[in-house]
């Protein structure tokens, strides 16, 4: 569990980069990045996010912690999945 | 009677000049203070020599500034071109050369995305003023609080609204305050908004849809809440916002309401102040509609019709009772001071039953487009029927037919035009950012219909032989060209593209292919 938090990371990081950032044509995330005001997560990305997190990390993710404030930054949704997978 | 946009907040200012008339991001701006600000922002422009009938770019993220824009612009007998905030750069300046934007209204980070361009002012919403040219917000204060004299007529242009090209240029959709006033007049009469009433504006301003929400406000001495671009990824929060500000009246594409359908657990939420629901611009999926009606018992339900060449043209009123047997949504019929009907290729009138093309006359159809008088000829046809042959009508490229109580039904397109998200996009548009790349021999765009958005996006390339491209490059490339609603979510590379006995891309085998790939 000690090495999750940076294979989080990777994975989260991995997939907004592969999957959501070149139909905005960003080509450099930071991990602290917003991704609301940048378009990189919209609404159509959003549930293919929670989708995969949910996929991925063998969580469930409800309706209600879908917010900017759960999914702003790389690191706001590693936190989230951390917060879930304890 | 209003003849120009901004005299519909003549009354407003007089009746209540304290009340809110815009909230946005936690701001708000009475209609004394919307009324000066304006003023304000048209004496500044005409002072840095915007003259009537120039064009007025608007670009930065729904503010409560933005109305003062609008409205300061027409104030100064000019024109204003709302700019998508988020599309890519490259093509805001294509549309801001287009148009030959005089001046600017942006904000300063905004603006560094842009390429340097000559104009007469640019105005900062928000962030530092650098050099002579640049105006701060703050310096509106040191204008008088009057509007300049008004100069301008009804047949002048308002606002340029751009929207997808087939042949990968945006157009220019020309809207003069008769075309947008006899929209709003018709939506005055028929969904009686009053002072009470709370609207809110979900649509992208540079979305034709945005007219309603804002002037019917105004007209009406109403309030309207601008939805920021971020909130509408958010469901609950939407909804929430709905609840809290409590919304009387909604407007936007289906494919939002759908959203919060989907994702917002209306049912657990208090609704009951939502007394109208609009939506426009893309077929409501009848399984989602009659949940959304059930969800909503108290609110009246209307779809509502028209290309932005025409604003609404045909409005239908949702039957709860009829719901459960009704396969098609009628467009309905004409609004008050409209004239539709259907021409089969010949140009004959197509009765009860037959299928034909909708072709609009009358005061709200558009002048045409902005620098283009072959789109524009080509858009309008000589009306060939009397009683008034010769006259303009405007042809949507939409097959419909005409049921047996009168309404019209919507069938499909003439052309490659297709709804996602009840944005209009020409997949040629799509076509024409990808062969910009050099190695890109084929390409071909299909959409693949779909429940919850209208439709999704596949593109299909062949490479030239050595190169080594991904999709994913393909798509950052799209992405610095066409706004993101239009960039593909999937693009698969191949060595070429399927072909018909005639040599043409086969694409309906592609969309055959894409469908089947979807289900899989």
């Amino acid at each position: 569990m000690l090495s999750m938090d940076r294979d989080a990371r990777a994975a989260i990081r991995e997939f907004v980069m592969d999957r959501l950032a070149p139909t905005t044509g960003r080509l450099d995330i930071g991990d602290e990045d917003d991704l609301i005001d940048t378009g990189v997560i919209d609404s159509l990305g959003i549930f293919q996010l929670v989708a995969f997190l949910e996929e991925r990390f063998g969580i469930s993710i409800g309706d209600e912690e879908i917010t900017p404030e759960n999914f702003g930054s790389v690191l706001a949704i590693e936190r989230l999945v951390a917060s879930r997978s304890r | 009677m209003a003849y120009l946009l901004q005299q519909l907040l003549i009354d407003s200012v007089h009746r209540s000049p304290d009340k809110v008339a815009v909230h946005a991001r936690g701001r708000s701006l009475t209609y004394g203070e919307l009324d000066v600000r304006s003023s304000q922002l048209a004496r500044l422009l005409r002072e840095r020599g915007v003259q009537r009938g120039d064009r007025v770019g608007l670009f930065f993220p729904k503010a409560v500034e933005s109305v003062v824009a609008m409205l300061g612009v027409l104030k100064a007998g000019a024109v204003y071109v709302p700019l998508d905030p988020h599309a890519p750069a490259r093509r805001v300046a294509s549309i801001a050369d287009d148009c030959g934007v005089r001046a600017l209204i942006t904000t300063a980070e905004r603006l560094r995305t842009l390429p340097p361009r000559a104009t007469a002012c640019t105005v900062l919403v928000s962030g530092t003023a650098e050099g002579a040219e640049q105006v701060p917000w703050s310096a509106l204060e040191t204008f008088p609080a009057s509007a300049p004299p008004e100069s301008a007529i009804e047949s002048d242009l308002a606002y340029i609204l751009y929207t997808s090209g087939s042949t990968g240029r945006p157009k220019g959709v020309m809207l003069t305050h008769r075309n947008a006033l006899t929209f709003v007049d018709w939506c005055a009469a028929t969904f009686r908004i009053g002072p009470d009433d709370r609207l809110c504006n979900h649509a992208p301003l540079h979305f034709d849809l945005s007219v309603f929400d804002v002037y019917n406000a105004l007209g009406a001495g109403a309030t309207v809440s601008l939805i920021h671009e971020e909130i509408t990824v958010f469901p609950q929060r939407l909804a929430t916002l709905i609840e809290e500000h409590g919304i009387t009246v909604w407007y936007s594409v289906p494919s939002a309401l759908v959203y919060l359908l989907l994702h917002a657990d209306l049912a657990t939420r208090d609704l009951d102040r939502l007394r109208l629901v609009l939506f426009a611009g893309e077929v409501f999926p009848m399984k989602y509609l009659k949940t959304l009606a059930d969800l909503l018992p108290r609110a009246e339900l209307y779809n509502l019709y028209g290309p932005t060449e025409t604003n609404v043209c045909t409005y239908h009123r949702v039957d709860r009772w009829k719901l459960a047997g009704q396969e098609r949504l009628p467009i309905g019929r004409a609004c008050a001071n409209t004239d539709v009907f259907a021409l089969d290729d010949e140009g004959r009138r197509v009765g009860p039953g037959g299928i034909g093309e909708l072709v609009v006359r009358g005061p709200s159809v558009t002048p045409g487009y902005w620098g283009d008088p072959e789109k524009s000829r080509r858009a309008r046809m000589e009306n060939p029927l009397a009683p008034y042959p010769g006259e303009p009508l405007y042809r949507t490229g939409d097959l419909v037919t005409l049921d047996e109580h009168g309404e019209y039904l919507f069938l499909g397109r003439r052309d490659s035009q297709v709804k996602s998200r009840g944005y209009r996009i020409e997949l040629g548009d799509i076509e024409a950012a990808l062969y910009a790349h050099p190695g890109v021999v084929e390409a071909a765009v299909i959409a693949v219909p779909d429940d919850d958005i209208g439709c999704r996006l596949r593109a299909f390339v062949a490479v030239r032989a050595g190169e080594t491209l991904t999709a994913g490059v393909l798509q950052t490339h799209c992405a610095r060209l066409i706004p993101r609603y239009m960039v593909p979510e999937r693009i698969e590379l191949r060595a070429e593209l399927p072909k018909t006995s005639t040599g043409k891309t086969d694409r309906t085998r592609l969309a055959a292919e894409a469908r089947v790939a979807e289900a899989a």
